[in-house]
């Protein structure tokens, strides 16, 4: 339990630096640069997630395991939490800096579809009741729904002209886009907030995993009693 | 000055205090969820154990 609370502490000094470092100017942006301490490892630790759950995926369909699906699933609802913050964080920011909440930007639309790719992916799972039909099916949905991560966070919005840092024809230094050009301390606290963001993930996802395992241990109990 | 001017005039300092509340509401929360939960897993293996030197 020690290492939650450095945990706690860690992410809470995290949080106070990233309104209080010196982070150099940034031509467009100025203080509004600051999100890239939340927004971005959002956005990164959606992706490990998604990929997390096509592992556990590919895992289920060679061990036919049910404990792997279940693992899968919490990375992917894990994941679509992450890519919900990211879009509700980009869509206040986009407020302030392009003067409304959504503009169907390259990254807008990109990251709105790949909710959407999920969303469906929870569907498929509660539409279907026998367990290992569940399994299967959502595990080759999570494989082909993770093909198109890359696309749509990598490459999509920089092959496009666009609003958001880092898109086509952006001028260089225009944007707080992550390259080792950026400020030492922005740099710094970029990579310490990432570690934290991942380290809670690490959390969520064994709690949920150790929740639907146990669920699924003591439906077996009644199960065989009954 | 007092507290409420201060944070009138700088405005960021009272967005941090509202990030913290909010990572302290879900830190809770999550440690809340993991302290409920070793407890029914503890329960769960205590059960197993016992039915077990049952038979």
């Amino acid at each position: 339990m020690i290492w939650k609370f450095l945990l706690g502490v860690y992410i809470a000094i995290i949080t106070i630096l990233a309104f209080v470092i010196p982070i150099g100017f940034i031509p467009g942006l100025g203080e509004r640069a600051r999100i890239i301490f939340l927004h971005v490892p959002s956005a990164w630790l959606s992706v490990i997630a998604f990929f997390v759950a096509m592992i556990y995926a590919v895992r289920y369909l060679r061990s036919k395991n049910i404990y792997e699906d279940v693992k899968s699933a919490a990375s992917a609802e894990i994941g679509f939490l992450f890519c919900f913050v990211t879009t509700v964080t980009g869509s206040i920011w986009a407020k302030f800096n392009w003067g409304s909440f959504w503009n169907w930007d390259p990254r807008e639309t990109s990251i709105f579809v790949l909710l959407l790719i999920y969303g469906a992916y929870f569907v498929l799972r509660s539409a279907i009741e026998v367990e290992e039909r569940k399994a299967t099916l959502s595990a080759v949905y999570s494989i082909i729904a993770f093909v198109t991560v890359p696309f749509f966070i990598f490459i999509m919005p920089r092959i496009m002209p666009g609003l958001h840092p880092g898109s086509k024809g952006d001028p260089e230094g225009a944007g707080p886009v992550v390259t080792f050009k950026m400020d030492p301390n922005m740099r710094i606290l970029f990579f310490a907030s990432l570690l934290g963001f991942t380290l809670v993930y690490l959390w969520i996802f064994k709690l949920r995993s150790r929740m639907e395992i146990l669920k699924i241990k003591i439906q077996n109990k009644i199960y065989q009693e009954v | 000055m007092g507290l409420y001017e201060f944070l009138e005039k700088n405005s960021i300092y009272l967005v941090l205090i509202i990030a913290l509340i909010v990572w302290f509401s879900v830190f809770v929360y999550l440690v809340r969820v993991d302290v409920k939960l070793k407890k029914l897993e503890d329960e769960f293996a205590k059960l197993e154990n016992k039915e077990e030197v049952g038979k």
